[in-house]
This record gives structure tokens, sequence and C-alpha cells, in this order.
């Protein structure tokens, strides 16, 4: 697989936000809050999920600079990140770090969640969620 | 001794939030390591798995003093592709009795739970002597291009999914990533993280059979090398070898009349974190779940860290050794980086001068990339007080085995000469 799978069961309603550039999580209405990674029902009630649109308000939990040929899906370096959510600071959505970034990236840092064409080895542009400090 | 019960195993052992440890019966007395033996440790080598895992396992029955009939318990990886069957040991070694088999044997956690195993079907009388025994090439297998450890990782499905196609692949980015949150919370430095690296590979330079033997590593040469997933160098990141390590367990009254001084099973403890295997969302990214198995360990095996002379960590990355130095309860959370300073890992600086031999044959960072199963045979060693970096008056001894999500604590102890 070169890029994201949109008819997955349960990862594909977050790419077709995403090709939406809305961010978007799955939800227990009972309990209300965030369930993620998605599952087919809520780990603390088994009940319902449903995917909610997000601000995009988030903070930087953490980020790794990735040299270009570690990942052989992807030639260039880069910079990805373990992102929290406003609406749902327990989770840690995985996403870029949007290039040429200022000022320089801290944990815990506040910024928002814009979205970045992404294209792996052999595979169809996707647009894909990055994180963008705030100046 | 009198068995603790299942309860007096969990009162005894206070675990943080994020996870929980498996309810593991006291195995204490039951079992005894009797006999280590391994292959050479390569990089690429062409070399097949199962026949370095036979040839391992035939050297430890040597060790032991045994012969391969004696053997009636075989157990492997059920997790990594080629071990071998009890059919590959019959037609090695010419045997044809009863071979009880477990594939919950191995390396990462399950050189930890194996003894645990191997005890309960010692006690269960389905098996004497038990070999546990584990082989890589991935080595060969990663320059020819037909796999890496990164294939489990990027076949599981939300890893798959919301994970690979952002780029949070391989595993050197999942610890980088930690280890960046470490250095946050904890003002780690790379200056101090190196202290991690450095002494594992002055141990691998005193190893004859380490993959690193003949190749020095400085502090300025550490901090000269470029990132590979930033804040983690390549110095950071454990080989990728071939190799195959083995060792018998036997029963504990018999090892008295066994040719090698019997290594003593005295605790195991298996932890996870909630959540698993998704280690992204793992409640304290800056502790491994060996937070949840190591006092279950100690608890079976009535003892402490302050009572351990020499460890194993499974040190896939710099950063997953030092929190699991912490984890084991060598020192205080936050404070491993001011701890694995002035030597402390080192083997000549012993418990009694405040130190923790650590790595003593150089890890998976410079001895090779055998996932743990090398550290074992180590500890061993070192107990039997035949190490090449030889810790003094080595009497007790723990592995640390990790897979990420889990965890696994094996507290070893010198039995009488
Ligand atoms: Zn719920």
């Amino acid at each position: 697989m070169n890029g994201p799978d949109l008819d997955h069961p349960l990862a594909g309603p977050f790419w077709s936000a995403a090709a939406r550039k809305e961010l978007q999580v799955t939800w227990c209405a009972a309990c209300d809050r965030a369930v993620w990674y998605p599952r087919p029902h809520c780990p603390h009630c088994d009940g319902n999920l449903h995917w909610r649109r997000l601000s995009g308000e988030a903070s930087l939990i953490s980020w790794c600079e990735v040299a270009g040929g570690l990942n052989p899906q992807f030639r260039e370096a880069y910079t990805c990140a373990l992102v929290s959510p406003l609406e749902a600071p327990d989770i840690r959505i995985v996403m870029r770090v949007t290039e040429n970034t200022t000022p320089a990236l801290r944990c815990d840092m506040p910024g928002r969640v814009d979205f970045v064409y992404l294209q792996q080895t052999n595979g169809a542009p996707y647009l894909a969620p990055a994180f963008t400090p705030y100046a | 001794m009198p068995a603790l019960s299942l309860r007096s195993l969990a009162r005894a052992t206070s675990l943080p939030a994020g996870g929980t440890a498996e309810p593991l019966e006291d195995i204490r007395g039951i079992a005894t390591i009797t006999g280590v033996g391994e292959t050479a440790v390569s990089g690429p080598s062409g070399r097949d798995p199962r026949q370095m895992a036979l040839e391992a396992v035939a050297a430890a029955i040597a060790d032991a003093g045994l012969q391969p009939q004696d053997i009636d318990g075989l157990m492997v990886s059920g997790h990594i592709a080629d071990q071998i069957t009890p059919d590959d040991f019959h037609r090695h070694f010419g045997t044809l009795g009863p071979l009880w088999f477990s594939t919950e044997g191995g390396a990462m956690i399950w050189a930890a739970t194996c003894a645990h195993e191997a005890a309960m079907a010692m006690r269960a009388r389905r098996a004497t002597h038990i070999v546990n025994v584990f082989a890589v090439d991935w080595a060969t297998r990663r320059a020819a291009g037909t796999g890496t450890p990164g294939d489990w990782h990027a076949g599981e499905d939300m890893k798959a999914h919301l994970e690979v196609p952002l780029g949070w692949y391989p595993q050197p980015v999942y610890f980088a990533t930690f280890a960046r949150r470490y250095m946050h919370e904890y003002q780690l430095t790379e200056a101090q993280l190196a202290a991690i690296p450095l002494t594992f590979r002055r141990h691998a330079n005193g190893h004859p059979g380490a993959v690193m033997r003949d190749r020095g590593l400085t502090l300025e040469a550490y901090l000269a090398r470029p990132p590979l997933a930033g804040p983690l160098r390549r110095e950071d990141c454990c080989l990728i070898s071939d190799g195959a390590a083995a060792w018998v367990m036997s029963p504990s009254e018999r090892a008295a009349d066994m040719p090698r001084i019997p290594i003593h099973i005295d605790g195991v403890g298996h932890g996870r974190i909630a959540g698993a295997p998704y280690i992204s969302q793992q409640l304290d990214l800056t502790a491994t779940p060996q937070v949840f198995a190591a006092p279950w360990a100690y608890a079976m095996a009535e003892t402490a860290p302050a009572e351990v002379d020499v460890i194993a960590v499974y040190d896939c990355f710099s950063s997953t050794a030092l929190m699991q130095i912490e984890d084991l309860g060598f020192c205080r959370k936050g404070e491993g980086g001011s701890f694995v300073q002035e030597d402390r890992l080192h083997y000549a600086r012993t418990r009694r001068q405040g130190g923790i031999p650590c790595n003593t044959h150089g890890g998976l960072l410079s001895h090779g990339y055998l996932l743990g199963a090398s550290h074992v045979v180590e500890l061993v060693r070192q107990l039997r007080g035949s190490a090449a970096n030889q810790v003094t008056d080595a009497q007790r001894a723990v592995y640390a085995g990790f897979t990420a999500d889990e965890a696994a604590t094996l507290v070893l102890s010198r039995g009488g000469a």
C-alpha cells in the first residue's frame, strides 16, 4: 500500500476528512471523549463511536527529525510528530510538522493543524495533517 | 520454601497507572539454567536460521553435560519466522523421544517469560530438560531486501493506516519521538545519553564475540555524527545481525549433579501498557512497560534492585535502555541521565561502588542484535564467573526484555558451586 486507504472500515474516514482539510477523530457520545485509534466500539462503555470534526487547535507532544533514506517510503528528510488536539488532550495523533516553521519546535508548544500533500514511493499524492506552531 | 500466592505477589506489587502485570504464579526454586550456547554473531552471513539454531542448541546441550536424547522440551519464538520445530530437532540430532514444544520462547520478552513457562512445564511433569533457542538472520535479509525488523509494525492494521502514511515509521522514529519528550521533561542532554552507547561499546571492545569488538567510539565522534532519527544517532540504534543463542533449563534438584554452576530462576514478571500495541497512546511516553513487569519479578524473587549485581536490558535504542534502567528501579524516573555518567554502567564499577554493570557484552547496540537472547547468555556467564568483562563477585542478575508495548523481567541468581 502506498498511501492511505479511504475505504478502510476504521481509518478511512480520517483520510476522507483530511482530503477535505478537516481533522476528525472517533468520539464516544456516551462518554463524551475521543477514542483513538478508531475501533468498532468504545473501550470504556462499549457504545457506538462516531466521527467528530475538531477545531485543529493542538499542542505538540513530541517530534522526530527523520533523516532522508531512513524510511524507504519517503526519500527526503522530514519531521513527524505526536500531536494532541485541544478538544482531546489525552489522545495523540500522528502528524507531520509543517516544513520551514518558526519558531523552533519545543514540546507542549501550541499550534494549529494544517494539511500538506505527501507522496509515498510509487504512490499518488494525498493530503495529510501537519502541525504548524504558532509564531 | 513456601510458594507465594498470587494474592501476596499482587499485594507486594504496586504499579503506576497505564498498564498491568500478568498474574504469573510463583515458580521460584523450580528451574535452573544449566547450559548455554551460541553461534557467532555477525552482519550478513547467508547462514540459515535453522542451522544456526541447531548449532546453538547443540552447544547449550553440551555445555549442560547432557546428550540430545536427554532434552524433552523445546521452546522457540512463535513471532519470528524460520525457527526450528521438533521435527528439525529430531532430524538433526537423530532423536526419537517425546518433545514438549512451546512457541512461547525465543528472545525479547520471551527470553524472560520462557523461564516461567518452562518452570510450569517442569512442575506439571511435562518436561525435564527444556532448551530455549532463538535464531535471527535479519542482517542477511536486510542485505537481500527480503525483510526488515519493521515488517510487523508496517503490517499491523492501525499502524499501517494511521502511522505509516504519515511517516511515523520505522522503529527509530518511535523511540526518537519518546526520547525527545524525555529530554524535554527531564533535561537529558545528548552528551549524557551518549554514556550508554559509549559504555556498551567499551564492553564490546572487551568481548571477543561482539560485532563491534574492534571498533572504538569516542564522545567527540558520537556527537559529530548526524541524527538518524533526531535526537537519536545511528550509534543509539541497535545493530542488525545474524546469529543464534540457546539455553537449557533443568529442574533445580537435578542441577546440583550437573557440571556447571547452577543459575537459579528466581523471579519472572510480565507487563503491558493499556491499549497495547499502540505505543503512541501510552500514558507515559518517558517510561517503558518495565514499570509493570519488574515489581512482580522482584516480589517473586523476594529481592530488590539494591541486591542486584549485573543487568542486561533490551537496548534496541539507547534511550530505551536508559528508561528501563530507571523503570527497573536503579534510579528514580528522570535521574537516568545523570545516573549513567561516571562509568556507572561499566562492568568494573560494582554495586558496592555505586554502579550497576549493564550489557557487559555490548548489548544490542554493540554486541549484536539477537533480540535479548545473548543478554541472558551473558548474564549466565557473569553469574558463573566466566564472562569476558567479568563483574567481581556477581551473585544476582536481572534481564529486562522489551517489545515496546510489553516488557518482561527475569531475576537469576548463582547457586552453590
Ligand atoms: Zn464510551
